[in-house]
C-alpha cells in the first residue's frame, strides 16, 4: 500500500495540477478506489465536477471577456482601421493589430506571454486603484512621404476581469495565489475599479435578428417584428396586419407600406412570384393574402421603379450636413438596402435575400392569421439571449474608440491646416493626447454603471453592481445572477412566471421576493452561455451537406410540401428535402468536433424549417448522448478514465459522448432523467440522458438539504437568506479592508451536505454552525418564530461574529501648496493623553489593537485653514500651526470597537490614503436573527442558562429550542429530514448528504439511529432542566445547520430623549443615523384625536417637537418681535403665545408670497 | 445611541482651548511594516509613504506596545 502510494505520487509530480481538484487525482475519490466497480447510473454525476473544472460557475463571464479581448477587439479595429485627413489626402493612419496586456515583441517566443498588469489585484483593492492592463496597437501611418510602422503604441488601459486570461491569477496554483494575497476559491469574473469590486451582471434580452410573431386577439392584429442589430445601428422592422391587410412598418418610414409594394420594390415584381414566396400552394393562405394585391393595384404600382418611388417618397430623411441630396428613387433604394432589416447586407443591389426575408415574415404573419396558435412566446428562453460583460465592454470600447479616432482626426486636421510647419508632422505625437479618454471612459462606465452609447441611443443605468461580499455565497450568487430588461412596474405576469423551458438552464428556486420577483434569475449549475461563432464556415458546410442555395431555388417549389427551409441565425439560406438527414448529418459533424460544440441545430415542423444558431448569448447545457438502441454512450470505461484523471470533460465532448444543447435544440430531443428510464420499452426514441438532475438548481439553492421535500417558496426564501448569512468570506478575509465585513468566529461545515456544497466549496468557506435543536415549546419567549438560545453555547462561541468596518481618510494636497497633515496626540498637564486621544499613537493614528469608545479619535487629521485660497494672493508665507484646523475622525457607536489594522498608502493622484479597520466582536444577543437552511428565520427571544434547559439521557442539552408551530404551515419537511440525517451522521461519525432528488435515504438514517439506541423518528426523551422530571412528550431533537444573519440588534437599536433638530423646521431629525426621533404620524395623530386626548396631542405635536414663542399683534394678526408689532408700530395689542415653529415658518413663507395670514386671538375659557 | 454631535456638545473646531491640552512632542518612534517584504521601519512626518527596503507603497502600522485588556465574554 505504501509503495503504491509513493508510485502514484511520483507520477503525479510530473504534471501541473489544479489543487482544488486534487481529490480527483487521489487514490480514493468520493469513497471509491480505482479498482472498485463503476456503476454508470450512480457515477455519471462525476461528469459534473469535471464540467465545473473546465467551465466553472463564472466561466461564462471569463469566456465572454476573453472573447472580447482576444477576438472582438481585433474585429473592432478592423472595422475602424483607417483614419484619414480631410486636409491632406496623402495622410493616412491604419491600425494593424491590437493587443491587451502584452507587447508584440513578447509573442514571438514560445514561452507564455508575461502579463502586463499594473499591480497585483489585491493591492489595487487596498490602494483604491483600477486593475488594468495597457492596450497596445500597431499602426502604419505616413510622415511626410515615408510610411512608418509603429508597434506597441499604448492607446489606453483596459480594466481586466479577474481570472480572465489577461489576469495575473489565470492558471496559477494555490501557492502563488497565496503569495498574491488572493483567495484560491474566489470565483473571479469581476473588475476592480478604483478599489471597488464591480460585477457586470448578465443581461437578458429578446434575441436580435430573429423574427418574433405576436398577436393581439382583441384588436385582431398580428405582427412579426425583427430587431436588426449591426455594428452600425439598431432598428426594428415590423410586418403588421391592419384591417386584414398586411403592411411593413419601420421607424424611418413615415407611413406603413403595403407589403406587396415593398416586395416589388425589393425586386419581386410578378404577383405570381410574390404569391409563391408568401403562400406557396396553400389555398388558405392564398385567400388570406389576395387582398393585398388589390391594394397595390389600386395605387397603380406595378414595377420596381414605381414601388421604389413610392417607398422613397415616404422615407424620413435625416441627412448629415454636406451630404448630397438624393432623388426619390435613390432614397427608396437606400431605404431597402440599408435601413429595412438592416442586419442583412445588400451587395450590388441584389435585394433577393432581403425580399425573401420580408416574404418569410409575411408568411409567418399569414400563418398566425390562419391559426392564432402559431405565435411565438416572448418569455420562452429559446427566444432570449444573455448579454455578458464582454459584449457590453465591446459596445463601450467601440464607442470610445470611434470617439478617440474622431478626436485624433480633428487634431491632425488642425495641425495640417497650418500652412507652414517647422518640422515634419508626426501623427503619433498627437495620438497620445487622447489616450486618457479610453481609459477614463471605461473606468467611468464600470464604476457608475451608466452605459451611454450615442450610436445606439442606448442609455442604460445600473449595468454594474458592487460585488456583495457579505458571504462567499452572496459573492457567488451575484456572479450567476441575470437581470432582465423588463420594467419592474409592469403588471404582466408572463415575464415573471417560471417558464418550463428554464429547466436545467435557470435555477427554479433562486429569485428575489417583491418587485424584482421572477425578473432577476440565476443560472443553474451546469449552464454555459455561448459566445459568437463564425457564420460563413457553417453556411458553406450547409451547402456541402446538401442544402440548396436559396438564390437558386425556384420560387414555386420553395413552400412545396416536404421542402424544409434552412435558416442560419434566422436568415433563410437554402432549402432541403431531407431535413432529418441534414440535421443528423450536421449533428454528427458536431459530435465529432468538426463544428463548434456550441452551434445548435433543430427542426421546427410547424414552420417547415431547420434552424441553425451560431450567435452568442444562448444558454446551453451538456447532456449525455443516448444512441439508437437506447444505450447511454457514456460507459463505465469512460467514467473510469475520468476518475483516473486521464480524461477531462472536453474528452467526453470530443468523443461524442456528451454534447451541449441549447433551449431550442432541447425541444427537439427526448431527455431521460435516470438511466433506468432508458430500459423502459415504451420509450424508444430517447436521445439524451441527464447528467445529474440536481443541476436544475443553481449554486445558491444547492445549499439546501433535501429541497425536494420542502414547499417551494421556502426554498426561494432560503436562497435570499443564504446570501445574508455570516460566515467565512475568503481565505484572504483578514487581509481585506472592505467597507463592511461580517465574519463568523467559528464557522462549521454542515453535517448534512449536498453535492453542490462540495462543488462550490461551501464546505471550505461555510457560513453557519451545526446547532443541536430541540423542537419544543419553552418559556413562552419562543412564539412567532423566536428562538431560545443556550447561554453556555453562546459562551462557547455559538453564533459569535466579528464586524469589521473600514474608515478612509485621505490627506489632500491643495493648489496653494498647502496640504492636510496628521497632528499628533494632545496631552494634559500630567503628560497623559486627553480622553478623546487615549487610543491615538504619537503619529496621530489609532494604535493598532487599542480600544475605541464613543467619541474617541482614531485619525487626528488637520486641514489648512487657507486651503481654498489661490496661489496668487498668498498672505501668509509659511503655514504655522495656528492656520490648521483639526478635523479628526471620531468613532461613533454604542459598543466600543478595536483598531484592527491601520493601512497607509498612496492613491493614484499622489495623495496619502489611510484606511483604518475597526473591529467588533459580537456574541448573539436578544433580537439577533438566525435561520436554518429552509427559509425558517427567527430572532433570539430569550437566552437561557444551560442549567434550565432540558437534557437527554446523555446529558446533552440543546443549543437552540425551536417552537414546533414553525412546521405545520411552512411544510419544511426537508428540515426534519436534515435533523434525522444529521443526528445519524453525528452518531455514525459521518457527514451525510441531502442532495436534491437524492441524498442519504431516510430509512437508512433511521436504521442508524436505532442501531445507536435512539428512536427511529429522531425523538428523544428529555428531562426538564427546571424540575428534573421527564417531559410529557418525546422531543424531536438533533443537529440542524443554523446561519446567523447579518441583521443584528446592535446595528438597529435606537432611542432618543433629546437630540439634534433640523435647522429649517426646528423639528427633531429623522432616522437612526442622525439620532432622530420617532415620528407620531398622521394615522397615530388620528387615533389621538379620535380618543380626545387633546393635551397629549399638544405635547406630542408641539411641546416635544418645535414649540416656539411668538409675539402676535391682535390688531393686525401678524407676528412681531420683542413685544413690538412692526406693522402697527405699537406694542399695544401684542400677545405672547406658543405655536409650532413650522407654523411660524409657514406664515412667513406665505407672507413672502404676498399672502397675509392673520391670526385672530380670542379667549377660550 | 449617543453621538458626539449632540445638541449640548460640539466638537472643538480650533485648538486654541488650553483646557484641551497641548500637542505632545514629535519624537516619532512608531513602527510600520511593509505589506510586501514585511520589513519594519519608522517614518518621519515628511517621509513619503513607502517601504524603506523595497519601495512598496502599502504599509501597515505595527501593533501597539501598550497593554490591551479584553473582556472575555
Amino acid at each position: 500500500m505504501v509503495n503504491k502510494r509513493k508510485a502514484s505520487q511520483i507520477t503525479r509530480e510530473g504534471m501541473v495540477t489544479d489543487e482544488a481538484f486534487q481529490p480527483l487525482l487521489q487514490e480514493t475519490y468520493k469513497g471509491k478506489k480505482l479498482t472498485d466497480q463503476i456503476n454508470t447510473a450512480e457515477d455519471k454525476w462525476n461528469l459534473l465536477p469535471a464540467f465545473l473544472k473546465v467551465k466553472g460557475l463564472v466561466k461564462q463571464h471569463l469566456d465572454s471577456f476573453n472573447y472580447f479581448v482576444d477576438t472582438d477587439l481585433k474585429k473592432i479595429i478592423k472595422a475602424n482601421e483607417l483614419v484619414l485627413s480631410d486636409v491632406d489626402p496623402e495622410f493616412y493612419l491604419k491600425y494593424l493589430d491590437i493587443r491587451v496586456g502584452h507587447k508584440s515583441s513578447n509573442v514571438q517566443s514560445n514561452k507564455p506571454v508575461p502579463k502586463e498588469v499594473n499591480l497585483v489585484p489585491h493591492h489595487c483593492r487596498l490602494r483604491d486603484l483600477t486593475y488594468s492592463a495597457p492596450i497596445y496597437v500597431d499602426v502604419e501611418y505616413t510622415r511626410g512621404r515615408k510610411i512608418i510602422v509603429h508597434r506597441d503604441l499604448e492607446i489606453g488601459r483596459m480594466p481586466i476581469m479577474l481570472r480572465s486570461n489577461k489576469c495575473l491569477l489565470d492558471g496559477i496554483d494555490d501557492k502563488q495565489m497565496a503569495s498574491y494575497d488572493e483567495c484560491p476559491l474566489d470565483p473571479g469574473g469581476y473588475f476592480i475599479v478604483n478599489g471597488t469590486e464591480k460585477v457586470i451582471l448578465v443581461q437578458e434580452q429578446l434575441s436580435k435578428n430573429r423574427i418574433i410573431v405576436e398577436a393581439d386577439e382583441k384588436k385582431n392584429i398580428v405582427q412579426a417584428s425583427v430587431t436588426s442589430s449591426t455594428h452600425e445601428r439598431k432598428s426594428k422592422t415590423y410586418v403588421i396586419t391592419k384591417n386584414e391587410k398586411i403592411y411593413l412598418k419601420h421607424n424611418s418610414i413615415s407611413e406603413d407600406i403595403p407589403i406587396v409594394i415593398i416586395l416589388k420594390a425589393a425586386g419581386i415584381i410578378s404577383d405570381l412570384e410574390i404569391l409563391q414566396l408568401v403562400c406557396g400552394d396553400d389555398s388558405n393562405y392564398q385567400d388570406l393574402f389576395a387582398i393585398n394585391f388589390e391594394e397595390a393595384a389600386k395605387l397603380e404600382i406595378f414595377t420596381q421603379q414605381q414601388a421604389l418611388h413610392y417607398v422613397g417618397k415616404r422615407v424620413k430623411t435625416i441627412r448629415r450636413a454636406g451630404a448630397p441630396k438624393l432623388s426619390q428613387l435613390q432614397e427608396g433604394i437606400e431605404a431597402i438596402a440599408t435601413t429595412i432589416i438592416a442586419h442583412i447586407t445588400v451587395a450590388d443591389l441584389q435585394f433577393r435575400e432581403k425580399a425573401l426575408y420580408i416574404a418569410m415574415m409575411t408568411r409567418r404573419v399569414l400563418m398566425t392569421m390562419h391559426n392564432p396558435k402559431m405565435v411565438d412566446d416572448r418569455d420562452y428562453v429559446g427566444n432570449k439571449r444573455l448579454e455578458l460583460a464582454g459584449q457590453l465592454m465591446s459596445l463601450l470600447f467601440e464607442d470610445l474608440f470611434k470617439k478617440f479616432n474622431s478626436d485624433f482626426k480633428a487634431n491632425i486636421d488642425k495641425i495640417l491646416k497650418k500652412p507652414s510647419r517647422v518640422s515634419e508632422f508626426d501623427a503619433l505625437l498627437s495620438i497620445n493626447i487622447h489616450s486618457n479618454n479610453i481609459t477614463m471612459g471605461m473606468n467611468r462606465a464600470i464604476s457608475t454603471g451608466n452605459w451611454s452609447l450615442k450610436r445606439f441611443k442606448m442609455e442604460r443605468a445600473g449595468v454594474t453592481h458592487v460585488l456583495s461580499r457579505l458571504s462567499y455565497i452572496s459573492a457567488l450568487g451575484m456572479m450567476t445572477r441575470i437581470s432582465s430588461q423588463f420594467e419592474k412596474s409592469r403588471k404582466v405576469s408572463g415575464p415573471r412566471a417560471l417558464q418550463p423551458s428554464q429547466f436545467g438552464m435557470l435555477c427554479t428556486s433562486d429569485t428575489p421576493e417583491g418587485e424584482a420577483c421572477g425578473l432577476v434569475k440565476n443560472l443553474a449549475l451546469m449552464t454555459h452561455i455561448t459566445t459568437d461563432d463564425e457564420e460563413d464556415p457553417i453556411r458553406k458546410l450547409c451547402f456541402v451537406l446538401g442544402c440548396e442555395d436559396i438564390l437558386e431555388v425556384d420560387s414555386a417549389t420553395l413552400h412545396s410540401k416536404g421542402n424544409f427551409g434552412i435558416y442560419l441565425n434566422g436568415t433563410l439560406i437554402g432549402t432541403t428535402r431531407f431535413p432529418a438527414k441534414f440535421v443528423s448529418d450536421f449533428r454528427n459533424l458536431r459530435r465529432t468536433g468538426k463544428v463548434s460544440a456550441f452551434i445548435s441545430i433543430y427542426t421546427n415542423t410547424h414552420q417547415a424549417a431547420v434552424h441553425i444558431a451560431t450567435d452568442g448569448g444562448r444558454i446551453c447545457r451538456p447532456l449525455i448522448i443516448v444512441d439508437k438502441d437506447n444505450k447511454s454512450k457514456v460507459k463505465a470505461k469512460h467514467l473510469a478514465k475520468l476518475m483516473q484523471g486521464n480524461w477531462a470533460f472536453d474528452d467526453f465532448l470530443q468523443h461524442g459522448l456528451v454534447e451541449y444543447l441549447d433551449v431550442n435544440e432541447e425541444n427537439d430531443s427526448l431527455i431521460a432523467i435516470y438511466e433506468k428510464d432508458l430500459i423502459d420499452p415504451s420509450k424508444t426514441n430517447i436521445t439524451h440522458l441527464e447528467i445529474e438532475p440536481f443541476t436544475v438548481l443553481g449554486a445558491v439553492a444547492g445549499l439546501i438539504p433535501y429541497p425536494h421535500h420542502n414547499q417551494s417558496p421556502r426554498n426561494t426564501y432560503q436562497c435570499a437568506m443564504g446570501k445574508q448569512a455570516i460566515g467565512a468570506i475568503a481565505y484572504n478575509q483578514f487581509r481585506r479592508i472592505d467597507t463592511l465585513l461580517y465574519l463568523m468566529v467559528y464557522p462549521q461545515q454542515p453535517m448534512v451536505k449536498t453535492k453542490t456544497i462540495e462543488l462550490i466549496d461551501y464546505d471550505k468557506l461555510p457560513a453557519g454552525q451545526n446547532a443541536t435543536v430541540a423542537v419544543m415549546s419553552y418559556s413562552g419567549y419562543d412564539i412567532e418564530d423566536a428562538l431560545v438560545l443556550n447561554k453556555a453555547s453562546i459562551d462557547r462561541g455559538f453564533g459569535r461574529c466579528q464586524v469589521l468596518r473600514k474608515n478612509t481618510v485621505t490627506l489632500k494636497r491643495y493648489p496653494n501648496h498647502s496640504k492636510d497633515v496628521l497632528s499628533g496626540i494632545r496631552v494634559d498637564d500630567n503628560d497623559h493623553p486627553i480622553p478623546p486621544h487615549a487610543s491615538l499613537g504619537i503619529d496621530g493614528l489609532g494604535e493598532v489593537g487599542t480600544k475605541l469608545v464613543n467619541g474617541q479619535v482614531y485619525v487626528n487629521k488637520s486641514v489648512p485653514v487657507n486651503a481654498g485660497e489661490s496661489v496668487l494672493n498668498k498672505t501668509e508665507p509659511n503655514q504655522s500651526t495656528e492656520s490648521m484646523r483639526e478635523t479628526p475622525a471620531y468613532y461613533k457607536g454604542a459598543e466600543p470597537a478595536y483598531v484592527d489594522q491601520v493601512m497607509m498608502s498612496v492613491s493614484d493622484n499622489d495623495q496619502a490614503l489611510i484606511k483604518v479597520l475597526l473591529r467588533q466582536t459580537r456574541r448573539p444577543e436578544l433580537g439577533d436573527k438566525f435561520s436554518s437552511r429552509h427559509g425558517q428565520k427567527g430572532v433570539c427571544g430569550i437566552i437561557v442558562q444551560q442549567e434550565d434547559l432540558p437534557f437527554n439521557d446523555d446529558g446533552i442539552s440543546p443549543d437552540i429550542i425551536m417552537n414546533p408551530h414553525g412546521f405545520p404551515s411552512r411544510m419544511t419537511v426537508g428540515k426534519m429530514i436534515e435533523l434525522i440525517s444529521g443526528k445519524a451522521g453525528v452518531l455514525n461519525g459521518s457527514l451525510e448528504y441531502g442532495t436534491c432528488f437524492g441524498g442519504s435515504d431516510l430509512e437508512e438514517m433511521s436504521e442508524v439511529l436505532v442501531k445507536n439506541g435512539f428512536n427511529y423518528s429522531g425523538k428523544d426523551m428529555l428531562y426538564s432542566g427546571i424540575t428534573g422530571e421527564c417531559l410529557q412528550a418525546y422531543i424531536f431533537f438533533g443537529p440542524i445547520y443554523y446561519q446567523k444573519l447579518k441583521h443584528m440588534v446592535l446595528d438597529k437599536m435606537h432611542a432618543r430623549a433629546r437630540g439634534p433638530r433640523a435647522v429649517l423646521t426646528r423639528q427633531p431629525t429623522e432616522g437612526r443615523s442622525r439620532d432622530g426621533g420617532l415620528r407620531l404620524g398622521e394615522m397615530e395623530r388620528d387615533c389621538v384625536i379620535a380618543y380626545g386626548a387633546s393635551q397629549l396631542l399638544l405635547e406630542r405635536l408641539m411641546i416635544s417637537s418645535d414649540a416656539f414663542e411668538v409675539d402676535i399683534c391682535n390688531k393686525c394678526g401678524l407676528m412681531g418681535y420683542n413685544t413690538w408689532c412692526t406693522t402697527c408700530n405699537s406694542s399695544e395689542n401684542v400677545i405672547k403665545m406658543t405655536i409650532p415653529y413650522a407654523a411660524k415658518l409657514l406664515f412667513q413663507e406665505l407672507i413672502s408670497m404676498n399672502i397675509a395670514p392673520r391670526l385672530k386671538l380670542g379667549d377660550v375659557f | 445611541m449617543s453621538s458626539p454631535q449632540r445638541e449640548g456638545f460640539t466638537a472643538p473646531s480650533s485648538i486654541s482651548h488650553a483646557a484641551q491640552g497641548y500637542v505632545a512632542s514629535k519624537s516619532l518612534g512608531v513602527k510600520y511594516h511593509c505589506a510586501q517584504c514585511g520589513s519594519s521601519f519608522s517614518l518621519n512626518k515628511t517621509d513619503a509613504i513607502r517601504c524603506k527596503d523595497c519601495g512598496h507603497r502599502v504599509i501597515y502600522k505595527a501593533r501597539t506596545k501598550r497593554m490591551v485588556q479584553f473582556e472575555a465574554r
